[in-house]
């Protein structure tokens, strides 16, 4: 029994077991997301922190040391992420699409689902943490600044990181895969910018409250740009259909060949 | 393109089409396929959740993070609105491509299970607020309601017309064994109010002020006892017309799984 055990734990902790297969195959996404989590867990543990003991008056000494510089990291850090991995993409982008072989095109699929999950995990870890941290933090104080502490983490960290990472991705896509490549997909583009204007509509937001900043009322009108902008996720079906039209397409020619030596 | 280059293509698009259908006799193809849907659905359902806790929240966030805030005329009327808006325009897509009649099921599930991590996390944890004053609303059985008339009718506009009607029409009697202890009257300082009325003046709030011009206008508190079915019918006609129009949206939107030579 203690031999079979023993035979068992070597089978699936060995390099080629299915786990580790799996493992491989997904480690961008186990990787990254896990990553993504813990930097979205740690936020969160400095904003319960420091919320409400050094983060309620921003012209406090405390307020510019223990926040002002986490929003500034947080613009240098995703600005850098944005531009160097949008330009890299584009410099190194392939000029060739014939010279792509269809078992590189689904690679390449897999990686772009890899980074969707880890945007989908981000999604998640805003939804469930980000958004409502702010209905609750200015049901209970009123506003001195823009760059209230809920504000440094949701407005400039991370929903902009959504953003930082679609604009890389869109590029990778259009310049990697010959589906996209010379042409832009509509539904893709259209989340990519609407998502990229929640934050330009954060400016019109902000001028907004500067005329009721003593109140704070969610439903409140000058929040539904952020509605409308959010409807940019309905283009997630077509740009789902686009993915599983081509991607069915190439599992079925690439896995056609071993398939049918197999039946003969 | 000439007739000729047209019938080639289409011989082409004839072939591949067989390769797809024979593909799924395929258990390799099928390990994939099964593993880009498991990506696929993980995708969509947490940005599905993001989608809908930043409309919900900034729409009718104020009538679900309060007890006291759920009257009898503006939360039956703008939560279902809201949540119908967002299920109609990924209902079309997905059934249409999938007959998958879900998408109000999972809208309002995820929406559920993300409130209440984040009443806790935000309202519970970080802002102290009592989960006895802050919990959700449920709106699964609505859902179910909806999605279970497009699964017998089929029909969309059936679906619409019957479902999207009973969905707006029954958010005060699902809620109902919820909310029924804070509605049991109290006196308070020869006062009568509620019981949800004494907890939201113990907690006064940002919105308080916003709340008490709402709650004391007109005939809130003095039309009897007709006020909460006559809002539960105009929800229901609400239900229907947003419902059948963002299903609109939704068959414009789905039809988008297009690219662009160029955008300019």
């Amino acid at each position: 029994m203690a031999l079979s055990n023993t035979q068992t734990a070597t089978l699936e902790t060995g390099a080629d077991s299915k786990v580790a297969g799996h493992f491989k195959r997904n480690r961008f996404a186990y990787t990254a997301g896990a990553f993504a989590l813990a930097v979205g867990a740690a936020l969160r543990i400095y904003l319960d922190t420091m919320g409400f003991t050094v983060g309620t008056d921003y012209y406090s000494e405390e307020f510019q040391t223990y926040w002002m510089p986490l929003l500034y990291g947080e613009i240098i850090f995703m600005g850098s992420f944005t531009v160097i991995l949008s330009v890299y993409f584009w410099m190194t982008r392939e000029t060739d699409a014939s010279s792509i072989s269809k078992e590189l095109e689904l690679s390449r699929y897999w990686k772009l689902l890899g980074v969707f999950t880890v945007m989908g995990v981000w999604a998640g870890a805003i939804a469930s943490n980000a958004v409502e941290s702010d209905a609750a933090w200015h049901q209970v104080t009123i506003r001195d600044t823009d760059f209230t502490p809920t504000h440094i983490i949701i407005f400039y960290f991370a929903l902009p990181f959504l953003t930082a990472m679609l604009i890389p991705t869109f590029i990778w896509t259009h310049t990697r895969i010959p589906a996209y490549m010379n042409k832009i997909s509509l539904p893709f583009l259209a989340v990519v910018v609407g998502i990229l204007m929640i934050m330009p509509n954060y400016g019109f937001n902000e001028w907004g409250h500067t005329f009721f900043y003593a109140e704070e009322l969610f439903a409140a009108p000058i929040h539904w740009g952020f509605v409308f902008l959010g409807w940019s996720l309905f283009f997630l079906v077509p740009l789902a259909v686009q993915l599983f039209t081509n991607m069915g397409r190439l599992i079925a020619e690439t896995t056609a060949e071993d398939y049918n030596q197999h039946s003969a | 393109m000439s007739q000729a280059q047209a019938e080639e293509i289409t011989e082409i698009e004839a072939k591949r089409r067989l390769l797809d259908i024979k593909s799924l006799d395929n258990p390799k193809a099928l390990k994939l396929y099964r593993r880009f849907d498991g990506i696929l659905i993980l995708v969509l359902f947490t940005f599905l959740t993001l989608g809908i806790q930043i409309q919900f929240t900034l729409t009718a966030g104020d009538w679900d993070y309060w007890i006291d805030w759920r009257d009898r005329r503006w939360w039956p009327l703008i939560s279902p609105f809201t949540l119908l808006l967002f299920c109609g325009a990924f209902t079309y897509g997905i059934w249409y491509r999938l007959r998958l009649p879900i998408i109000a099921t999972a809208v309002t599930t995820l929406l559920c299970l993300v409130s209440w991590l984040s009443r806790y996390l935000n309202f519970y944890e970080f802002a102290n607020f009592p989960m006895s004053f802050t919990f959700p609303s449920t709106y699964i059985g609505l859902a179910i309601l909806l999605d279970c008339t497009l699964a017998m009718t089929r029909s969309l506009i059936v679906s619409a017309m019957i479902g999207g009607g009973l969905f707006g029409a029954l958010v005060y009697p699902l809620n109902w064994s919820f909310m029924a202890p804070y509605k049991v009257p109290v006196e308070f300082n020869g006062t009568l109010m509620t019981v949800a009325d004494l907890m939201g003046y113990e907690y006064i709030r940002t919105t308080t002020p916003e709340y008490l011009r709402i709650i004391e206008e007109s005939t809130l508190r003095t039309f009897g006892g007709s006020v909460t079915p006559l809002t539960a019918v105009f929800a229901g006609l609400c239900g229907i017309v947003v419902y059948a129009i963002f299903l609109y949206a939704g068959s414009w939107i789905n039809g988008l799984d297009k690219y662009a030579k160029r955008i300019v």
